[in-house]
């Protein structure tokens, strides 16, 4: 054992840092995605239609388990200079991810190595999220998503509803209705952070934090325990008192899909994502509709969820050509027509919404309602409170108001204490991102 | 200590340790070096440049609720689980010790659950203390909401007290089985001929001999129980709901690999570390002097 | 001696009984599960008689948790473990006992105090360094300018390189050093008579032969004991190929029982979760089963 081990020390000490291109047919290069099971399986897939779409490129796809999973790996290969060419980032490490110095912003290895992109044709409100302050894409949009409001159409006509409610408080009242039609659960609802904090603000104009939720600068604070977004929460907060639906955190596999798939309540908001495992298991007449907004206000867009990927810093000229060749795979029609068929995640550029709408494809019954999403995205162009978040720690700060949520509804604090403490909380981790950057400014 | 008649080689016993040394270098002292380094700056998960601020780390640490909150539940889960499931093993021992037919076998089968991995039990008790399925959807039906450890935290706390309980209640068995049967019977014999009955002779003979024992276990069940939380915490709350479950050993997990803010955890190993060779230092200075003295 | 106390035997079968369902209990409970078809296992409340889908299940959760992969990977690693534990603190307390040499005292702390620093409050760092072994040395040899020195002499960059991640090495290597179980062994060495060292040099057999052909027959059954132990505990095995893997194929099959947890994607199949979990329980109890006696022997530290 001793005697491998030394072996093993001389030959790589012997060995050089660098590798020399070994003359090979194709140029390799590697993806480490963090989606697992079922789309897991679908992003191996991707990778090899690329593969077998051209004679270049090799591309070597490695699932890495779920988005921390993955982003850890990352991470921890950079600093051992054994990373992969393209990292999958979800949406709330993009700050992160932006500052760290690790990666090769996309338009510019778009254009570095050749490569005419209209950046025009993607939508605003997914390109915005991944994109500088000056309007330039650092990373691709892979798979992206937004919530829409998911609704059982049985209990609707047992209770008489003629349609999903188009204002939170008409929903409210639908939800009364629903109860006293003696439907025991009308909604599976959490605290969903995407759905309730982010989503809840671009649609209503509202700011999460100072500095247009942080694109311009970093040091922005938070701002969400002062917006309505206090009265949203008492909403909810009032639906659980009231038992208009039922808590259900994902422990134990049961979460609001879960619940709501089963037939079990009523309502549930969710990503357009989850449209095809909602098809899978719902045995009754169900469809998708807007996330509900306050009355009297006019609705902006929603904004993209998912992840997008991220080239990273280090590798040859010829390798980056390998995966530019990927990227513009990604954004032709026919491979967002294959990704928007196996899973529920929606195209990502105009061009290629169009050209599905023209197929017909969301006139299809597994399909229909999914266009919900794309209209949602692009309901207004986006402004600049509703673009997304660019704030640094941010998965930190949304566990955090999940945590205070949390102790909220078991009756340990008040909404607008735990408001503020998340705030508070919220803000030591903004701060700490800025000192941490101190002197760097965000692209 | 060493032998008295040894070798003379000058070079080999450094060769010989040299495998065991380096792996400790590499793998314990490097890490936890470059964990202070890390407290004292505010090291970029990316590794590059990084700014040092001294104790800032720890400051806010040590300024935070949260912080307080997660050492309390910590001390909660130490004293629970060490009570219950030293009490439990105590107990057992007492009574396993009284049998004379059949001690083998008892001990055959109080033992197994120690071969089991943390995460098993961890799913195992998951699955026993859903809500919505198995004994306790039962209880839920009859008292709608009574147990709910998704939201309720003392539910969730209450779960992997028990878990971690369970898990460990054989090892502390082993050693009080041992420890009884090693206490000469002419002690008890003799007590009893003075008429003393079992509660009195216990309190008089069998704890006092026990006591090495005794002290032994309890710090090694207060230092497990900062770390072997972890792989039930991780599989069946990861520290929720609200925090309720969030021991030490895992906010520094949940903040350094999630939450990705390596000096913040660096800052929180330190403090773990500093009280675990403590515990650890306790444990050798003064069990081990009890236990000389009891020989 | 025998003492009539009916009052007392009475409680002590009774609480003896109560103490093993309490124990067995959840262990029934996942048996039960396990052989149980899914509209019976989400039943409310779910019944205590066995069902007959044991072996259906126990297919089912082999598959989806890939566990002839992950079977393979826990063996490897606990083997590995094993083994590698067993040498070094065998090898290095016997350093410790038969030879006096400059900073022996040194070393020995230097192992003792690692008891004080468990994997848990090093996660972090540990985890950078399992991405680069050799980073150590690495670094000392760039603070010593000596990676300069050599470039300008020859232009040969050194970049110290031993990546641990998602590799068997990394499983069990850095689990190759255990205080404990060089403690034991050195416990066990100072109660080994000297005359025994005494007649080997007499023999002129040198430290190694009297190591090999003496000292390690006579620790036989304290290597038993510790076998046992250390089967379980690299079996067992769970935060460090967490933060080791990230290849999939490279998991253990501990933490692929954390994947048969149905998830938000899935139906609620706890039937095949606890078939997976018993499959998994199986080995380290088996020994623990069939080799008891070692197993208490080592656990007690082999002096009881």
């Amino acid at each position: 054992m001793y005697r491998t081990k030394i072996m093993f020390l001389t030959f790589t000490i012997l060995a050089l840092t660098t590798t020399s291109g070994i003359a090979e047919a194709k140029t390799e290069f590697n993806f480490w995605y963090g989606l697992k099971g079922y789309l897991g399986k679908q992003v191996a897939q991707v990778c090899d239609r690329f593969n077998a779409s051209q004679d270049n490129y090799l591309i070597v796809c490695t699932g890495k388990g779920s988005y921390d999973q993955a982003l850890q790996a990352s991470i921890a290969a950079y600093r051992a200079k054994k990373h992969p060419h393209i990292m999958q980032g979800v949406d709330s490490s993009t700050a992160t991810i932006m500052m760290s110095g690790a990666i090769y912003p996309a338009y510019q290895l778009m254009s570095d190595t050749g490569y005419n992109v209209d950046w025009d044709d993607y939508i605003g409100s997914i390109m915005n999220y991944y994109a500088s302050s000056d309007g330039k894409l650092y990373s691709f949009p892979f798979n992206s998503s937004t919530p829409v409001m998911y609704y059982n159409a049985d209990m609707y006509e047992k209770a008489g509803i003629s349609g999903p409610a188009k204002t939170w408080d008409q929903f409210e009242e639908d939800l009364r209705s629903l109860k006293n039609a003696g439907i025991e659960c009308p909604i599976a609802f959490s605290f969903y952070t995407w759905v309730h904090l982010d989503q809840y603000h671009y649609m209503h104009n509202e700011p999460i934090s100072t500095r247009n939720n942080g694109f311009d600068g970093l040091d922005a604070e938070l701002m969400f325990n002062k917006t309505s977004y206090v009265n949203h929460i008492k909403r909810l907060k009032r639906w659980h008192d009231e038992k208009l639906g039922s808590y259900a955190k994902n422990l134990f596999g049961i979460g609001t899909r879960e619940s709501f798939a089963t037939g079990k309540c009523g309502h549930y908001f969710g990503s357009i994502a989850s449209h095809g495992t909602v098809l899978k298991t719902a045995k009754m007449q169900w469809n998708v509709a807007f996330v509900p907004h306050n009355k009297g206000t006019k609705p902006n867009n929603t904004v993209v969820g998912g992840s997008s990927l991220w080239a990273m810093k280090g590798f040859s000229n010829e390798e980056y050509k390998g995966v530019a060749a990927f990227f513009n795979f990604l954004r032709s029609h026919e491979s967002q027509e294959f990704w928007s068929t196996v899973t529920g995640y929606v195209p990502v550029t105009k061009s290629a919404y169009d050209s599905l709408i023209a197929k017909g494809f969301y006139a299809k019954k597994e399909f229909a309602g999914r266009e919900v999403a794309i209209e949602s995205l692009t309901r207004t162009p986006p402004k600049p409170l509703s673009r997304g978040v660019r704030l640094g720690n941010y998965r930190q700060i949304k566990k955090i108001l999940d945590e205070e949520l949390e102790k909220m509804l078991m009756g340990k604090k008040s909404v607008q204490d735990a408001l503020d403490n998340a705030v508070k909380r919220g803000n030591l981790q903004l701060r700490r991102f800025e000192k941490q950057y101190k002197g760097k400014s965000l692209p | 200590m060493i032998k008295r008649v040894i070798f003379k080689n000058q070079r080999l016993p450094y060769l010989l340790i040299l495998p065991e040394l380096l792996i400790i270098l590499v793998f314990f002292y490097w890490p936890s070096i470059q964990a202070i380094f890390w407290s004292l700056t505010l090291e970029p998960p990316f590794g590059g440049p990084a700014q040092w601020v001294g104790l800032d780390n720890f400051r806010e640490l040590l300024d935070s609720e949260e912080y307080y909150s997660s050492a309390g539940v910590t001390l909660l889960f130490a004293f629970w689980t060490t009570l219950i499931s030293m009490g439990s093993a105590l107990i057992l021992a007492l009574f396993v010790d009284r049998v004379i037919r059949g001690l083998v076998a008892y001990r055959a089968i109080l033992m197994w659950p120690y071969a089991i991995a943390a995460p098993a039990v961890a799913v195992a008790f998951q699955f026993i203390f859903q809500p919505g399925v198995g004994f306790f959807a039962f209880l839920n039906d009859i008292w709608p909401g009574i147990w709910d450890p998704s939201i309720d935290s003392y539910d969730a706390l209450v779960m992997v007290i028990i878990a971690a309980s369970w898990k460990s209640i054989t090892y502390n068995f082993i050693f009080f089985l041992a420890g009884l049967q090693s206490i000469p019977k002419t002690f008890v014999e003799a007590a009893a001929l003075d008429g003393a009955d079992p509660i009195q002779r216990f309190f008089t003979i069998v704890f006092p001999l026990l006591s090495p024992t005794f002290f032994f276990l309890l710090v090694i069940n207060v230092t497990d129980s900062f770390t072997e939380g972890f792989g039930i915490i991780n599989v069946m709350t990861q520290g929720g709901p609200g925090g309720s479950t969030n021991i030490l050993v895992y906010k520094l997990y949940q903040d350094g690999f999630i939450g990705l803010d390596l000096s913040s955890s660096s800052a929180q190993s330190v403090i773990l570390m500093v009280l675990v060779i403590l515990l650890t230092f306790i444990q050798f200075r003064w069990i081990e002097r009890r236990i000389h003295y009891a020989e | 001696m025998i003492e009539r106390t009916p009052i007392l035997n009475a409680i002590t079968h009774t609480v003896l009984g109560l103490g093993i369902l309490i124990m067995c209990l959840p262990l029934l409970i996942v048996f039960v599960a396990a052989t149980l078809p899914y509209e019976q296992v989400i039943d409310v409340p779910m019944t205590l008689i066995p069902g007959s889908e044991l072996i259906v299940n126990f297919n089912k959760a082999w598959h989806r948790g890939d566990f002839s992969n992950l079977g393979l990977n826990s063996i490897v690693m606990t083997l590995g473990i094993l083994i590698g534990k067993i040498s070094l603190a065998s090898l290095t307390a016997f350093t410790i006992c038969y030879f006096n040499f400059r900073f022996r005292m040194f070393f020995f702390w230097l192992i003792f105090i690692t008891l004080m620093l468990p994997l848990e409050v090093r996660i972090i760092p540990t985890y950078e360094v399992a991405s680069n072994a050799l980073l150590p040395f690495q670094k000392i040899l760039e603070s010593l300018y000596l990676t300069d020195l050599v470039f300008w002499l020859t232009g040969i960059e050194i970049g110290l390189q031993w990546n641990l991640l998602d590799t068997y090495w990394g499983l069990t290597l850095p689990l190759f050093a255990s205080a404990t179980a060089t403690f034991l062994f050195r416990q066990f060495f100072l109660s080994i008579p000297e005359e025994l060292a005494e007649a080997a040099k007499m023999d002129g057999s040198g430290p190694l032969r009297f190591f090999f052909d003496m000292v390690l027959p006579l620790a036989k059954t304290n290597i038993a004991a510790l076998t046992v132990i250390m089967f379980v505990f690299g079996w067992n095995q769970y935060l460090w190929p967490l933060l080791i893997t990230t290849d999939p194929d490279m998991r253990t099959l501990v933490m692929g029982l954390e994947n048969l947890i149905p998830s938000e994607d899935e139906l609620p199949e706890w039937n095949v979760t606890m078939a997976g979990t018993l499959l998994v329980m199986l080995p380290p109890v088996f020994v623990v089963m069939v080799l008891q006696n070692h197993f208490v022997k080592g656990l007690l530290g082999g002096d009881k």
